[in-house]
């Protein structure tokens, strides 16, 4: 078990490192800086100057291990769109509103989307089961800014019940988070009926119902536990992807936190805050991988005695 | 059920016909392609014809079905149009990502060993990074356009073709019958030629349709955050981003490309799904 984490982590450090010099050339590669002739007209010294300053003089592999001594320090350089303060201050500044949005859109609807699906995968083919695959298949192919724009539409313009945007009273965050919601219900919808059918339909279930268990013991007791490992790979990748701020739920409800800074971040060739966004989710992704495989070793014993062989 | 005349491909018809959801988006995916391929004659204007000037971000009325976009453009030929870039994108991205996913696919399950590894790390490599995070950073850096946008979505979806073709031909290829075929003299190329990529055939028709509304996807996504499709070309995805502007007093600009791209979406992957249970039943929920 030791082992297979190290291994775990030492496969983290591997995609971190790859996607970190791939970013880091890429940027560097394109044609235009941040201080080009026809931005900002400077003597050569300034100019000088002002990329020694940022770290942009020097020979790339310099640069780029300049920067990744940096970024172990949790120093991720001076965002070139906003220099008066650090990257690192820019992302404790957006990141919170991320966080409580994506945070409790899937905290609300985790729980939700199981319930749902436990309904459908205990009453099939009953109209329970009939809604819950439309609401999942309609969450999970539909893009997220086409349901941001429905409920804008319906509760911000047409029954004029909710703001739309800002970030500034609670009530401003309904509309995104149930945006954010319907996604995570749509996707742990689909995945507990399908795990709970799954293990409704084996033997040991049968045993369970002969040996005279009620059908709450089988289902809460025993069903539901069973089914639960597959649903829990999902939760911690979807949570990190959700709190790091989508780029189009905050585009649209106006919201000032980390997501409008993946796009504007590039268009403004702002590397030091693009890259250190990317990073960051790069490991939190990877992390919450690892996490899950974790635990589904932990909640699994014959995954366990699998990894143990190895 | 006719036993007389029942083929593979008949049976596989008639189950996909019997499942409802699948027939009915099967018949809308009709709709939409006729659409796109006879945009000129369904639409009223040209996509780009600023003729109605006086009476932009005018409602649905009887002469413009869908209103009057803010540039005087008769928005039912703009929404029109769009199903060309949409489907059109999804089409050939597909094709694309087919045209890498099979080679790679064949290649990392027929020899195996360290070529394996290094498609499968290469594959790895690809699925821990988001890829509309990166997809959007690419089209940013390489500007927008509708070569750019189809290159970059095929560059993110070969790889679950290459997935599905990898488990397909290693599950294949210790089947006595290729044993047999080796022992006849066939050689490797031939062997996957002629034996392995032909008995994965349904997977692979599965993954393209699969990857289509996952193109129609990045697409829309990139045109949306206005580094995809480039104006005055219409895309469905751009046209949101518009109405959204206007949303509060002109909710018609909204809400017919939010509808047009969810149904297209909802059709060609409701469909995608009906195939691959009429094709090869054993695939699904995969």
């Amino acid at each position: 078990m030791t082992l297979y984490i190290i291994r775990r982590i030492g496969s983290i450090l591997v995609t971190f490192f790859l996607v970190s010099v791939l970013l880091f050339s890429l940027m560097r590669a394109m044609p235009g800086g941040p201080f080009d002739e026809d931005k900002m007209p400077l003597s050569p010294a300034a100019r000088a100057k002002l990329n020694a300053q940022y770290g942009l003089d020097g020979p790339l592999h310099m640069q780029y291990l300049r920067y990744m001594w940096g970024v172990v320090q949790l120093d991720f350089g001076i965002p070139f769109q906003s220099p008066g303060e650090t990257v690192t201050d820019v992302l404790a500044r957006a990141w919170p509103p991320s966080l409580v949005l994506g945070g409790l859109g899937v905290l609300i609807g985790t729980p939700i989307g199981i319930l749902l699906g436990l309904a459908a995968a205990l009453r099939r083919n009953s109209l329970i089961d009939y809604s819950a695959s439309l609401v999942s298949t309609l969450g999970i192919t539909i893009p997220i800014y086409v349901v941001a724009l429905m409920l804008m539409l319906i509760f911000g313009v047409w029954l004029n019940w909710l703001p739309t945007n800002g970030w500034g009273s609670p009530s401003a965050w309904i509309l995104p988070t149930a945006a954010y919601a319907i996604g995570s219900i749509a996707t742990f919808a689909r995945f507990t009926r399908s795990s709970m059918l799954d293990v409704l339909n084996q033997p040991f279930i049968t045993v369970l119902r002969a040996k005279g268990l009620s059908e709450r013991q089988v289902v809460f007791r025993h069903a539901l536990k069973n089914a639960s490992i597959p649903i829990v790979t999902l939760f911690f990748p979807t949570f990190v992807l959700t709190a790091t701020g989508s780029i189009f739920v905050e585009k649209m409800f106006r919201v000032p936190g980390l997501g409008q800074y993946f796009v504007s971040s590039i268009e403004k060739r702002d590397y030091p805050m693009e890259m250190a966004l990317i990073l960051i989710l790069t490991l939190l992704v990877g992390v919450a991988y690892t996490i899950t495989d974790i635990s589904y070793t932990l909640l699994n014993p014959r995954v366990r005695v699998q990894n143990d062989e190895h | 059920m006719s036993t007389e005349y029942s083929t593979p491909a008949r049976q596989a018809l008639q189950r996909f016909l019997d499942n409802r959801s699948a027939a009915l988006s099967g018949a809308v995916l009709a709709a939409l392609v006729i659409m796109a391929l006879g945009a000129p004659m369904i639409a009223k204007t040209d996509y780009n014809d600023q003729v109605f000037l006086e009476q932009a971000f005018s409602f649905p009325s009887q002469q413009h079905w869908f209103g009057v976009d803010p540039l005087g453009r008769d928005f039912y030929s703009r929404v029109v149009y769009g199903a060309r870039i949409s489907i059109g994108v999804g089409l050939v991205s597909a094709a694309f990502s087919l045209a890498i996913g099979l080679p790679l696919g064949a290649l990392a399950g027929f020899w195996g060993g360290r070529i394996d590894w290094i498609i499968m790390r290469l594959v790895e490599l690809f699925s821990v990074v988001p890829p509309l995070l990166i997809a959007i950073v690419l089209a940013s850096l390489l500007g927008g356009g509708t070569l750019n946008v189809i290159l970059i979505s095929s560059g993110f979806l070969w790889v679950s073709t290459c997935r599905l073709v990898r488990g397909q031909i290693m599950a294949n290829k210790s089947r006595e019958y290729i044993d047999a075929a080796r022992v006849l003299g066939a050689s490797d190329s031939y062997l996957l030629r002629r034996h392995l990529i032909p008995n994965s055939i349904s997977p692979i028709i599965v993954g393209f349709v699969l990857a289509i509304p996952q193109a129609m996807m990045i697409e829309a996504s990139l045109s949306f955050l206005g580094v995809g499709i480039s104006a005055p070309v219409p895309s469905w995805g751009q046209m949101i981003n518009e109405g959204l502007e206007y949303l509060f007093f002109y909710w018609h600009l909204g809400i017919f490309p939010t509808l047009f791209l969810a149904i297209t979406v909802l059709a060609t992957t409701l469909f995608g799904d009906g195939l691959r249970d009429a094709i090869d039943p054993t695939l699904k929920g995969q």
